[in-house]
């Protein structure tokens, strides 16, 4: 197992390195960064000319990519605009843990993007604890009651919760639960943001404000996610292990959920594994209508400006994540099914 | 077991996030207001009468807090380093300029003692040197005196090779900025420079001093100040309110400045809430979550009013039109017969779009300059007169000879392809406008694009700039108060000689151009107006731009805000009076 985990790690080396430059070639078509820098007015002509050389934006991609991965301090660069290459580089590139420059904020990536990590774990972590939790108990029960009435109308709620559009749920919830809810009288919840100023950032508060974001990232998946289960553990309930598990006369809680669950999670566990490296990459509709600072907010405002640093940082980690958790699903598979073995 | 510690292990990593996320710095205390008098008062003694019980201290004062809820994070708050409207707007909060310009758009000093003018001897006799004479009381908020040292430190922070600020305008055009004593500063430009009021060391596309003591020593260490900290944690500032908390994605947190030195501000704290889906914005205001919102749908108006919101109008020079494209070799021909042109001035319904689809909260726009000191007052938008169109239209050459509904000329039939970005009031203005046309037989072919692919540049391909559209809509105020704009000179029609120019119409005219040279020497106000008279009446008789409405900055304020004045230049000019009701 340890030889195969170091194998999948050696691949990736390869895989990270095209898929960085595919992205970096890809960023170059996004806008241009300059163009966003003049703010209401259009960036004045002699301006774009001098920051295009102070940011390094009027080297050929290449080299900005050489920049970007191994640095730029064995080179020298142009300053003053006088066509001499006079001043040395101070970049050290990503292969030495330097990330580069936001060119929005000028601050380092690491620290733009660490910034918003621990919110984003909050939310999206709590949000895939509901779903899973959620999805679980429902699906069970589902297939534990088949074509009872309550499975039906848990059917259909799935069905209308799996179609409705992220965006509709989110301001039809607030509009209903902060918004209506405070107009009648009634106990309301926050419309946006973290916390109230005038409260603090308590974890109460925070907890309160991710009432609504955490239903709203919740909804669709735990349908989904229900349906998965509902189907898995039926055709489990339906295998000669859980008859013969039955026959022996172990009690139902065994057989439901050491037996059957443990043999149906395993689709599950292929689904919540390709999830897993997205909680980094935020959620970036409910994150901009609840107003939450996320990765997935800081995503989008970076990318539509054309911040190649932070955006690169951000689809880099995700990228690694995605490998990460690929290997742990593979080992968690040989967790759950000994009939899986890894050379 | 190994459920339970599974379900463990994310119980804990839940909690450890909240607590991560919680651990911020928690909400500050804000002082509260001083209780002392005014220096410039006489204390009140009231002795408590012997007889009365001891009184119980009163409650202290509930903290004077004022949300705004912004739907764009700042990018940074060094005013030297950012042209972002969400910052700049904020000038008046937390730094300082020479002067502000309040709801007349009329400077008032803040940092100059008075407003330089040829009168007081602040501008010299030959126009090209400006005086900036200091007040004696001003002071950065940890106490330390601005001096003229302050502006040279800005200024050469600006002209640094080593600092990547956003723009150098006008400090590269200057010959020199010179300090002769800590309360003047001297600067002086190769020509006169007529748009010095706007934008030096003021005006929202200006630039506001950086605290010398503060960021020498940085610049010393690293030769930059690009990533210095006081860049997105400005604590030592010059507004009536200074920096205290930013937290990235969250909210930004600004309180009252106690060495402001023209006395503290009313509000004791503002806090900014990033908010960057507009339903939300309106939602959060709407349940009261906020205080002052701003850039609305006109849509969103009636339910913002219906919960007690107040619409204040900013107009900040935005004029919302149709830049005919008149370029030599890619213009369409048509369009160059200012009849034509007058045509589609005449034929399109303005003044009821106004009122359908802006709901009547603002009006027609005559020229690029309305709601400003410069436009010909006895200029009138062309009325709605579709008889007039097909007239003029039939007198250049342009009548449906086949039948179709559409005019032509020469076997060529007038479609134009009109252009603009995918906002909803734009796209809404487009389905009007092509009725109208159609009705006195001009057809349009609708383009509408992102707004950042729409104003990409012509080197980008920018379909504003390529020259492929006929007719371009957009709203422009590129240095508002001042009237000087590059979108009509010769020099910036993009070329790939000079792809990043910015007369996107293409148009050279002899006579306009030299109009816009002579203003740009024009120092005094008076000659420049007149000037700005025949610009103004020139192009709306050329029909080189057609309005379509006024474009105010729209924003909103809940009913317990009072003593709120908006400027166009610099909206919250005046944010130190600011209040709530109790």
């Amino acid at each position: 197992m340890t030889r195969y985990i170091l194998r999948r790690l050696l691949q990736a080396i390869p895989l990270l390195f095209i898929i960085s430059l595919v992205l970096f070639i890809l960023m170059q078509n996004m806008g241009d960064p300059l163009a966003t820098m003049g703010g209401r007015k259009v960036t004045r002509t002699e301006d774009r000319i001098r920051l295009a050389r102070q940011l390094g934006l009027d080297k050929p991609i290449l080299v900005q990519y050489v920049y970007w991965l191994v640095g730029n301090d064995w080179a020298k660069t142009d300053m003053d605009g006088d066509g001499v290459a006079e001043t040395s580089g101070t970049r050290k590139g990503v292969l030495r843990g330097d990330w580069g420059i936001s060119l929005v904020n000028r601050q380092p990536v690491t620290k733009v993007v660490g910034e918003r990590l621990s919110n984003t774990l909050l939310l999206m972590v709590t949000a895939e604890a509901v779903i899973i939790i959620a999805a679980l108990l429902i699906g069970i029960y589902s297939a534990l009651n088949q074509y009872t009435a309550v499975d039906n109308v848990i059917t259909a709620a799935t069905f209308i919760f799996y179609s409705m559009p992220v965006f509709f749920f989110a301001l039809l919830a607030m509009y209903i639960f902060a918004v209506n809810f405070k107009k009648w009288g009634l106990p309301y919840l926050p419309t946006v943001g973290m916390f109230e100023p005038a409260a603090g950032q308590t974890p109460a508060q925070v907890a309160w404000h991710m009432v609504l974001p955490v239903a709203t990232l919740s909804f669709g998946f735990i349908a989904g996610y229900s349906r998965y289960i509902r189907s898995t553990m039926l055709e489990a309930m339906g295998q000669d292990y859980v008859r013969t598990a039955k026959a022996k006369g172990l009690p139902r809680r065994e057989v439901v959920y050491i037996h059957a669950l443990k043999n149906a999670a395993l689709p599950i566990v292929t689904i919540i594994a390709l999830d897993l490296p997205f909680l980094l990459g935020g959620a970036i509709v409910t994150e901009r209508i609840f107003g939450w600072p996320g990765m997935g907010r800081l995503f989008l405002d970076h990318v539509s400006r054309s911040d190649t640093a932070v955006v690169m940082g951000i689809l880099m980690m995700i990228a690694v994540a995605v490998i990460v958790f690929q290997i742990l699903a593979d080992v968690t598979y040989a967790w759950l099914d000994p009939r899986i073995r890894y050379k | 077991m190994s459920k339970f510690r599974l379900l463990s292990w994310v119980s804990l990593l839940i909690i450890a996030s909240m607590l991560l996320a919680a651990c911020a710095p928690t909400a500050t205390e804000v002082p509260p207001p001083p209780t002392e008098a005014p220096a410039t008062e006489a204390p009140v003694v009231t002795e408590a009468p012997a007889t009365e019980a001891p009184i119980e201290p009163p409650p202290p004062a509930e903290a004077k807090v004022v949300t705004f809820i912004w739907t764009q994070e700042f990018d940074t708050l060094n005013p030297l380093y950012t042209q972002m409207w969400f910052v700049t707007a904020l000038f008046p909060v937390y730094v300082c300029q020479a002067w502000w310009f309040d709801d007349q758009n009329s400077p008032i000093p803040n940092l100059v003692t008075e407003i330089p003018s040829v009168e007081n001897g602040s501008i010299s006799e030959d126009q090209r040197t400006i005086t900036l004479k200091l007040r004696d009381d001003i002071v950065w908020s940890d106490g330390t005196p601005i001096t003229s040292a302050d502006f040279k430190f800005t200024y050469d922070m600006l002209m640094a090779d080593g600092n990547a600020v956003a723009s150098r305008s006008p400090y590269d055009l200057m010959a020199s900025l010179e300090t002769p004593d800590e309360r003047t500063v001297v600067v002086t430009f190769p020509e006169p420079y007529a748009p010095w009021l706007s934008s030096l060391f003021s005006g929202s596309s200006g630039i506001s001093i950086v605290p010398a003591h503060i960021l020498q020593p940085v610049f010393d260490a690293e030769g930059t100040i690009d990533t210095a900290e006081w860049n997105t944690a400005p604590t030592v500032s010059c507004g009536p309110f200074v920096f205290d908390e930013w937290q990235s994605g969250s909210f930004a947190r600004f309180v009252a400045n106690d060495n402001f030195w023209l006395g503290r501000p009313k509000l004791d704290e503002l806090f900014f809430r990033f908010v960057p889906d507009d339903a939300s914005m309106i939602a959060a205001l709407v349940a009261g979550d906020g205080d002052v919102g701003t850039f609305f749908a006109y849509s969103d108006v009636p339910q913002l009013e219906e919960a007690g919101i107040t619409i204040l109008n900013s107009f900040s020079g935005f004029n919302e039109g149709w830049y005919i494209n008149m370029h030599p070799e890619k213009g369409n021909p048509a369009l160059k017969d200012v009849r034509v042109r007058q045509a589609l001035a005449y034929a399109f319904n303005r003044e009821k779009l106004v009122q359908d689809v802006l709901l009547g909260l603002t009006n027609v726009a005559a020229t690029d300059y309305d709601n400003s000191p410069w436009i010909d007052p006895s200029i009138t938008p062309y009325p709605y007169d579709p008889e007039k169109a097909t007239a003029l239209l039939a007198e250049a050459g342009w009548t449906d000879t086949n039948g179709d509904g559409t005019v032509d000329k020469d076997g060529v039939e007038l479609v134009l392809k009109y252009g603009t970005t995918n906002r909803e009031v734009r796209q809404d203005t487009q389905a009007v406008a092509q009725q109208d046309l159609a009705a006195v037989g001009i057809g349009t072919d609708l383009q509408s694009y992102d707004s950042d692919l729409f104003f990409s540049s012509y080197a980008e391909d920018g379909p504003s700039a390529n020259f492929s559209l006929d007719i371009i809509e957009y709203s422009d105020a590129p240095n508002f108060p001042d009237p000087d704009s590059s979108v009509w000179r010769c020099s910036e029609i993009p070329t790939d000689d000079n792809p990043v120019g910015v007369n996107t119409s293409g148009l050279c005219d002899e006579k306009l151009e030299a109009l816009f040279v002579q203003q740009e020497s024009q120092v005094d106000f008076n000659e420049r107006q007149q000037t700005l008279y025949e610009i103004t009446r020139y192009i709306f008789d050329q029909a080189y731009w057609i309005g379509i409405w006024q474009d105010p900055d729209l924003f909103g304020f809940s009913n317990r805000m009072i003593n709120v004045k908006m400027s166009g230049a610099i909206p919250f000019f005046n944010i130190a009076e600011w209040d709530v009701t109790p």
